[in-house]
């Protein structure tokens, strides 16, 4: 699905915010990504987006290696990506219905099923009556739930999430850290970053965690066992 | 559009006093609700109004032209002088036998259609916006004049005519109006270049202004560019939006500029109807005049198109 050789990135005439990253994420895998603050974990994501190019190294998205792939597509490849960013996002002009649907008007579906299935998710993360609401309108955790919803409405087979349950509740946490979960059960891979111990040790997914630009993979103690048993 | 409207009044007053959504979407940007979309059209607008100007005149230019050509295309006079070559004067009765044996020669030769020898009084008409309608003429020495409409002009004619009236008198001379037609002529093709080099310089002026908008847009929603191109957007869905963004802006301008001139000729039209009558001949536009004015907006939208598509594919070039 995603494999990185000896991957680095630096911004400008600056030292490599990532060095020698070398990795392979395994299809209908689950990993989350750790780290310091400034380790390099939004930078990671950025370049399994497709938002960056790296300075050196190769990376292969979905069997391609994207230094030899056209605009056009690379594009494709990122309809197949959903990301959840930091930030958010979201159109403020749009509501949220909007924002949400934007990935499947973008890849050109019906506008009956985009209703349908915009409808369905929008009700499915307790924000049915709100579908009609501009972002601003929106508490945060709110505005974590539309982009959400936007970058799983497209059935992604590669899914990013950049600190997904930092402004929600536990409870709307664990709902969605679940949603996330039956995604993966469906074949969808997924890299969530987070600083959230609590979520990482629950869930127990093997950890990416980046150290000064460096990454390291750790599974926890009972995660073989855990997967022969298919608790994931 | 029943669907949509539906939508809208099922909005509670709550959500529309919060600013929600009113369930129509028009851009995945929100270019609609620029600033500087109104400075946009009126520039366009104004544009457009140059442009028909321009054109129109180039039209007009062209008719009169076409009608001074076509008028006197087979037309010579002959001029009997009131002067010898020696500086003396003719009598009267002098230049009538010489009109009238003219005439009689004229009408013998094969490639005159008609002749018309100029009485006093079609003279003293032709005199009269210089010296007046009550003035005699009786004791002014005036030149005999003999118009003629030949079936064709080639040199050769006007050669053989030349021979033919020099050898009733010398002095006799032929006026094919080449001269002052030909001067005429080079001014009013000058004046047309002019016309259509000032509309090409708008036309270049308003791609330049739409690419230079619809760049600043790009500026301004960068944020919004960049989460569109990272969701999967292609270069395409992108410029479409901007696109119609460019065509419907210079749609509006283009039929606002159009009418405005419109209604600027029908007026200069009618507060000069009487100068233009005597001065000039009488500009009609035809069908195809008609189709070129009608075809400028849709000229506008596709420049607008293009400059704006040009633009903004080679702004998303710079994103990976």
């Amino acid at each position: 699905m995603i494999k990185f050789e000896h991957v680095g990135l630096r911004y400008g005439i600056g030292s490599e915010v990532l060095s020698d990253i070398d990795f392979t994420l395994e299809p209908g895998s689950f990993h989350f990504l750790t780290g310091l603050s400034g380790a390099g974990k939004t930078s990671l994501m950025s370049l399994m987006y497709l938002g960056r190019k790296p300075t050196r190294g190769l990376v292969t998205m979905f069997g391609q290696n994207i230094n030899q792939l056209k605009r056009q597509q690379l594009s494709s490849l990122r309809q197949r990506i959903g990301v959840v960013f930091q930030e958010f996002r979201l159109l403020s002009h749009l509501s949220a219905f909007d924002n949400v649907a934007l990935p499947l008007r973008i890849e050109g579906r019906a506008e009956n099923e985009i209703q349908n299935n915009v409808n369905e998710l929008l009700e499915w993360v307790g924000l049915g009556d709100h579908k009609n609401r501009l972002p601003m309108t929106m508490s945060g955790g709110q505005q974590q739930r539309i982009s959400i919803a936007r970058a799983v409405i497209a059935r992604p087979k590669l899914l990013l999430a950049d600190e997904p349950t930092g402004n929600l509740d536990n409870e709307i946490g664990f709902r969605l850290m679940t949603l996330f979960e039956q995604l993966n059960r469906m074949g969808t891979t997924i890299v969530i970053a987070t600083h959230n111990q609590a979520i990482m040790e629950n869930f127990g997914h093997p950890r990416l965690i980046l150290n000064n630009g460096k990454l390291e993979i750790e599974r926890p103690k009972n995660w073989i066992q855990k997967k022969i048993e298919g608790v994931f | 559009m029943i669907k949509e409207l539906l939508v809208f009044i099922r909005l509670s007053k709550k959500d529309k006093r919060l600013g929600s959504a009113q369930g129509k979407r028009h851009y995945d940007l929100p270019l609609n609700k620029n600033i500087g979309t109104g400075f946009l059209i009126v520039l366009i607008a104004l544009m457009t109004f140059l442009v028909v100007i321009a054109i129109i005149t180039s039209f007009a230019l062209e008719s009169m032209t076409n009608h001074w050509s076509s008028g006197l295309e087979n037309k010579v006079t002959i001029e009997i002088p009131a002067e010898k070559n020696n500086g003396s004067l003719r009598t009267n009765d002098e230049i009538k036998a010489l009109q009238n044996k003219s005439e009689e020669k004229l009408k013998t030769l094969h490639y005159i259609k008609t002749t018309k020898s100029l009485s006093d009084l079609d003279i003293q008409d032709l005199l009269s916006p210089w010296l007046g309608k009550n003035v005699s003429l009786n004791n002014i020495p005036l030149p005999g004049l003999i118009s003629i409409d030949l079936h064709t002009n080639t040199p050769e004619i006007i050669q053989n005519l030349k021979k033919e009236m020099s050898n009733i008198n010398a002095d006799i001379k032929i006026d094919t109006h080449e001269a002052w037609l030909g001067d005429l002529l080079k001014l009013a093709g000058a004046l047309q270049f002019a016309a259509i080099t000032i509309a090409l310089i708008i036309t270049i002026t308003t791609v330049t202004a739409i690419a230079g908008s619809i760049r600043t847009r790009m500026a301004v929603h960068s944020e919004e560019v960049e989460l569109l191109h990272l969701i999967g957007a292609h270069d395409s869905y992108i410029t479409r939006q901007l696109q119609r963004h460019a065509v419907i802006i210079a749609f509006k301008g283009s039929l606002c500029g159009l009418l405005a001139a419109l209604v600027t000729l029908m007026l200069i039209k009618l507060l000069s109807g009487e100068i233009t009558e005597v001065l000039l001949p009488e500009f009609q536009l035809n069908a195809f005049h008609a189709l070129i004015l009608i075809a400028i907006p849709a000229l506008a939208c596709l420049i607008a198109a293009m400059a704006a598509r040009f633009t903004v594919l080679r702004t998303l070039a710079i994103m990976p």
